[in-house]
């Protein structure tokens, strides 16, 4: 993991102007991921984790959005910045260089095409061949990803599979074209639990397979101690901690990263007691006050000394060896605060 | 009589009525005395109508489509004479060699075929023909809506339901009881009627008397495609699209001194739009048509208004006489005093006004008879003449009718007035008749008079009427004279056997002495005689007040600036459509 | 698939019947009298039965029903001793207002119907779809609030208001058809140049209608469709914006428009009442509207009837099949 990384993004920010003023969506968002690197993404829906993918992909609506800050892909060809490139640069990058799945397979497939003709219209945008060619490639795929009887029902439409089925096709489709960076928005969120972890499985056989750069989008930080090697963690459009997966599970530095962990079920706890939801909402993005944007919910912010969470804007530091964390709690208070919630 | 008849005289229940603005009618005709007509071209008519309502000559029963048929296509044996005015209504031998010879008191009329005269085959008419045309008629099941009068006046017997022992030439059921009647001795056809008919030959101007070729008859179809003997045959017929004439070489002049055919080419365009119709006429986008219909209201009122078409137009008093029929039979009017103080009561004024106005609707009259009828015309005495008659409704001198109603006849007046009871008036559901229905009830009820009204579907309105148990107090309604003689009027109308009769009339007690009047004019063979008899027939009607508030109502036609030689075919109440032409 | 057609033709032809009946019914009570209003102002008694016998309706409905499926299989006689004539199968009875057999009435108003129906078909969808898709595209610009104000004008401008403006103020005031000869039925095959002529402005005005319909019916289908997930998906793949639109968001947003469409063109096909009688077009509606309300003939009346009923009912069922080739997913579930 000491290869230079695949993708790089420096300070990217994702506005979309509104009637009620201009959403800072994603705000200041610097990261890597090399290739065979998986970087989870994690946050509340609204987090801004979902903005700033599909700003690397190209996703979004130019007329409707505002982005600046940079997003490198170091191709083999040479860097290029994906935010500052022409759109039609980007579209060829799309599907080839960096793929990208999503949430919902269900409606994320299009309901009125065979899958087989959905997967060779990925595969014939980079490859020349004719049909006959892409659908074998396509059956590869499905047969790759575990679809039964692969050459059967690539004729068959999204409509006769299942949901984990449907994702499996998905990612078959993402990873036809071999692309060096997958981005899986929320990929198990819309599944059956029983095929979550199979899905999840699948992506890391496939990063394995295809030595991908992943960027896993969860809510689920169990998935993320399973699956990823590096974290970032999303509050109200930043980036409020960064770290190895280790290094934030168990040795989480932000409250809100504590409240994230403290909030879901570990096996062998049984003690409901302990499940605490963190209280409130995430403030609006609109016109974000002074000060840290969490302060409202933090458990913590009356052992900050002064009025510091109020008045200023903590910044991203480097707490202990490349781990960061975006809070002014000292660090005394934090291993208080680690342990009176549990944490290890 | 065989009951009820059909009559082209009923005004249509659905009658468009036109605006007016002037008092004095200007009739008469628009060609220039030195202009000489021109041969050739294409003559248009357009209209909105889908069709002509028939074009077989037993079916025909309206004024337009007698006097464009009769000038174009078919001869009867008589006509009437085609140029303008009153002379107009004289009659002029057409395939006979005269108008006719009475005998036996005018039980019995002759009439000799002209020779010469061909069809479109150009093999001649035959005394045979016009028999074969005469018995048509009686096939009740096939031909529909024609007048009735051959039907009534020949010399038949009539079965216990009052209709004719003779089917028609179909069925031939009876079939010697009209060759009885009717017979051809070589070129002479014999009339035998059942009563004396002084002005037979008149009714032998419908083309129901004119000549069928037997082996063209089609039947029911023949109303699509007659075999024509004039100036002109029929090119194409398709109802909803147009009537397509040319000149039928076989017609020979020397034959026909009736008619004058100018244009090559006759098309009469139906279903056209009303707006589409007028914006022609009003732009003059095709010059050489002359409209079948008269215009809508405000388009009608801007033809008019423009100097530059004052050739191209007539306002004239059409055939009608449209008026209020008092239903006499007891437990209805049948009290003069009433009667008179609804008439009185009325303001005819408004009623005028809403539609259209005297220049373009009508004008009040004073008779069952209208003036156009000449003769048997002559200006009454009481009604609008009365100094207690005001156009805009007198309610005081009505009131005061009413209270002398009281007494003369308390049953009457109760009914009259009486918040439960009050007056039934029938009147066909229009937009118009809705609002006049207001007028009427408002000058009605200031005099204290409580009427309401029985509003019927247009399409049902004479036949419900007509049906003597469901008519009403009082019912509107308008008829006009089948030809120049109020016998086709008064009679008609007021007596028991008449084909209209709204005001059931014959238990009045003033009825035998006009019965008996009545009877005696309709066979009177001295004209002048005769004439006395209508006028003092009308004046008597008047008196009666069997029919209130007459309107002598008028008519416009309109006509493109390269149309020459039109007039107002008074008898027909339409164009005379054989001097039209196209100017170069 | 077979049983299906099976069973959907079988309720059709159900459909067809009832409508059929429902028309003899309502004819039966309405309280009208055909005998009395075909024979003129006045009739006598004699007349009026005489009549009632030529227009058959001297029998009890049922027996008149009977005549009158009879006559759409073998044919029907009409009139009796010499005047008596025939109306080849199938006869759906005889218009005496008219003189002519109601099946050849139909079969030449039809045409007419036909070549309204679909050029104006033509005309509106590819107006209404593309002006629907240039607007969902250019949302918000110029080109959506122009198409805005197209439906506006379209939706709220009745047939009989627009049809004369076109009428009165562009065809004629402009001399670009000759008045007299407006609405005259000529063939496309014979001359297609006076076909077309006599056409162009009808189409424009029924298009004018539906088009608006379309073109919002159409923008608001493509925006929503915009927001699927499948088109980020397309858009995630790397294809293009023409494809996506072409391949991926038309063909969803377009489907529903088959059915509309389908089921307008089937109700045009019934006659265009109103824009017939403005260009004097001899098509079905004119004839149905002339029969109603002119002259009260059961006859046309039912075979207009139930000539409308069999073209909703048969584009129904098209429609249904199409829509099964659109959308795998209802070709399953039939």
């Amino acid at each position: 993991m000491t290869q230079k990384p695949f993708l790089e993004v420096k300070n990217l920010n994702v506005a979309f102007p509104t009637e009620d003023g201009l959403v800072q969506a994603s705000n200041d968002i610097s990261f890597t991921v090399a290739r065979g690197e998986t970087l989870a993404v994690v946050g509340e829906s609204g987090s801004g984790k979902s903005v700033t993918s599909l700003a690397v992909m190209g996703l979004h609506d130019r007329k409707r959005t505002q982005i600046t800050g940079q997003a490198f892909l170091n191709l083999e060809s040479g860097p290029v910045d994906v935010i500052s490139a022409d759109d039609e640069v980007v579209r060829k990058l799309r599907g080839k260089a960096m793929s990208m799945i999503f949430q919902d397979p269900m409606s994320a497939l299009h309901p009125y095409y065979s899958i087989g003709n959905q997967l060779i219209e990925a595969w014939s945008l980079y490859n020349e061949g004719d049909k006959a060619a892409g659908k074998k490639r396509a059956i590869e795929m499905l047969d790759l990803v575990g679809i039964p009887d692969a050459a059967k029902r690539v004729d068959e439409f999204p409509h006769q599979f299942s949901g984990g089925m449907r994702q499996r096709v998905m990612i078959a489709m993402a990873l036809i074209n071999n692309p060096s960076l997958l981005i899986a928005d929320e990929p198990t969120t819309a599944l059956d639990v029983t095929v979550q972890s199979q899905i999840l499985q699948l992506i890391r056989d496939m990063q394995k397979e295809f030595n991908m750069a992943l960027i896993l989008i969860t809510h689920d930080l169990g998935v993320v101690a399973e699956v990823a090697d590096r974290v970032n963690v999303m509050y109200a459009g930043k980036i409020v901690e960064s770290g190895g997966a280790e290094d934030i599970y168990y040795r989480p530095d932000h409250p809100y990263a504590i409240g994230l962990l403290n909030s879901i079920p570990k096996i062998g706890e049984l003690d409901s007691k302990r499940l605490v939801a963190i209280p409130g909402q995430p403030p609006s993005l609109i016109n974000l006050p002074q000060g840290c944007s969490f302060r409202a919910r933090c458990a913590f912010s009356d052992r900050v000394p002064g009025n510091l969470c109020a008045t200023t804007t903590p910044t991203l530091d480097e707490k202990s060896t490349d781990h960061f964390s975006r809070c002014h709690l000292p660090e005394a208070e934090l291993v208080k605060a680690r342990k009176e919630i549990g944490g290890k | 009589m065989s009951g009820l008849k059909t009559s082209r005289r009923i005004l249509a229940s659905t009658a468009a009525i036109a605006l007016a603005v002037g008092v004095t009618v200007a009739a008469g005709t628009s060609a220039n005395a030195a202009e000489k007509p021109t041969t050739g071209g294409t003559l248009y008519f357009v209209t909105n109508a889908e069709q002509f309502d028939h074009i077989d000559p037993a079916r025909v029963y309206t004024g337009r489509d007698i006097a464009f048929l009769n000038s174009y296509l078919y001869r009867n044996l008589v006509s009437y004479k085609p140029v303008a005015g009153s002379a107009g209504s004289s009659l002029v031998a057409d395939l006979a060699t005269n108008t006719g010879v009475p005998s036996n008191a005018a039980k019995t009329w002759k009439f000799t075929l002209r020779a010469g005269v061909t069809w479109e085959d150009g093999s001649p008419v035959t005394c045979a023909d016009v028999k074969y045309g005469v018995s048509r008629p009686f096939a009740s099941d096939v031909i529909t809506d024609g007048p009735q009068y051959l039907v009534q006046a020949l010399d038949i017997p009539t079965e216990a339901d009052g209709s004719s022992a003779y089917k028609g030439p179909y069925k031939k059921t009876g079939q010697a009881l009209f060759d009885k009647a009717v017979s051809c001795s070589g070129n002479t056809i014999t009339f035998n009627l059942n009563r004396s008919f002084a002005d037979f030959n008149y009714a032998l101007t419908y083309p129901a008397g004119a000549p069928v070729k037997a082996s063209k008859d089609t039947g029911d179809k023949y109303d699509l495609r007659p075999f024509s003997n004039g100036p002109y045959k029929i090119t194409s017929y398709k109802i909803g699209d147009q009537l397509e004439l040319e000149r039928n070489p076989k017609w020979k002049k020397s034959s026909d001194t009736v008619r004058t055919p100018y244009p090559d080419n006759i098309v009469v365009r139906f279903g056209l739009a009303e707006d589409v119709r007028d914006q022609i006429m009003l732009e003059d986008q095709i010059p050489n048509t002359a409209s079948l219909d008269s215009l809508q209201p405000a388009n009608l009122r801007a033809f008019f208004a423009d100097p530059t078409k004052k050739d191209q137009r007539f306002n004239v008093y059409d055939p009608y006489v449209r008026y209020a029929a008092m239903n006499v039979k007891k437990g209805h009017m049948d009290c003069l005093d009433v009667r008179k103080a609804v008439f009185f009561a009325i303001n005819t004024q408004a009623l005028i006004d809403l539609s259209g106005g005297r220049e373009f609707y009508g004008d009040p009259g004073d008779s069952p008879v209208k003036p156009v009828l000449g003769l048997d015309y002559k200006k009454t005495t009481g009604n609008i003449h009365d100094p207690n008659w005001k156009i805009t409704g007198n309610a005081t001198y009505a009131a005061s009718l009413l209270e002398k109603a009281k007494t003369s006849c308390p049953d009457a007046y109760s009914r009259a007035t009486a918040a439960d009871k009050g007056i039934v008036w029938d009147i066909s559901n229009t937009a118009t008749n809705q609002k006049a229905a207001v007028l009427i009830g408002d000058a009605l009820k200031a005099a204290g008079i409580n009427i309401k009204f029985n509003f019927i579907p247009s399409g049902q309105y004479y036949s419900t009427v007509q049906n003597r148990d469901k008519q009403n107090d009082i019912s509107s309604a308008g008829w006009g004279a089948d030809w120049a003689n109020a016998s086709t009027v008064i009679p008609e109308l007021f007596t028991k056997e008449g084909g209209f009769n709204l005001s059931q009339n014959w238990d009045d007690p003033a009825y035998a002495a006009f019965k008996k009047k009545s009877d005696a004019t309709k066979v009177e063979t001295n004209r002048a005689k005769q004439a006395k008899g209508w006028q003092e027939l009308g004046q008597y009607v008047m008196d009666q007040y069997w029919i209130i508030r007459p309107v002598f109502s008028k008519g416009q036609e309109v006509w493109g600036s390269k149309v020459g030689g039109v007039y107002y075919w008074e008898p027909q109440g339409n164009f005379g459509f054989g001097g039209m032409y196209v100017k170069n | 698939m077979l049983k299906y057609l099976a069973r959907r033709l079988s309720a059709t032809l159900l459909v067809i019947t009832l409508v059929s009946m429902s028309v003899f019914g309502i004819f039966a009570v309405l309280p009208m009298d055909p005998a009395a209003l075909t024979c003129g102002k006045a009739c006598s008694a004699p007349v009026i039965e005489a009549n009632r016998h030529r227009l058959g309706l001297d029998v009890p409905v049922t027996v008149q029903y009977g005549r009158f499926v009879k006559g759409l299989f073998v044919g029907r006689d009409f009139g009796e001793g010499a005047a008596k004539f025939h109306c080849p199968a199938p006869a759906f009875g005889y218009s005496y207002n008219r003189h002519e057999c109601v099946t050849t009435l139909v079969a030449e108003a039809f045409p007419v119907t036909l070549s309204l129906a679909v050029g104006a078909f033509v005309l509106w969808l590819s107006v209404g779809v593309s002006l629907g898709i240039l607007a969902a595209r250019k949302r918000n610009e110029w080109q959506d609030r122009a198409a805005t104000a197209f439906v506006l004008v379209g939706t709220s401008l009745p047939t009989f208001i627009s049809g004369l403006l076109i009428l009165l103020f562009v065809a004629l005031k402009f001399n670009l058809i000759n008045p007299i000869e407006m609405g005259r039925w000529v063939s496309p095959l014979e001359d297609p140049v006076a076909w077309f002529r006599t056409f162009i402005f009808p189409w424009i005005v029924l298009a004018l209608l539906y088009a608006a319909t379309y073109t919002r019916f159409t923008r608001s289908n493509v925006i929503e469709t915009s927001s699927e997930d499948y088109i980020r998906t397309a858009r995630a793949k790397g294809l293009n914006e023409r494809d996506i639109l072409r391949k991926h968001t038309l063909r969803a947003a377009l489907a529903p428009i088959v059915t509309l469409a389908g089921l307008d063109f089937a109700g045009l096909l019934g006659g265009a009442i109103i824009t017939e009688g403005i260009f004097n077009l001899p098509g079905l509606g004119r004839l149905s509207i002339r029969a109603v309300l002119r002259d009260y003939d059961l006859p046309t009346i039912l075979a207009t009837t139930i000539l409308a009923a069999v073209f909703v009912v048969v584009a129904n069922l098209l429609v249904d099949i199409l829509y099964a080739y659109i959308d795998p997913r209802v070709r399953v579930a039939s």
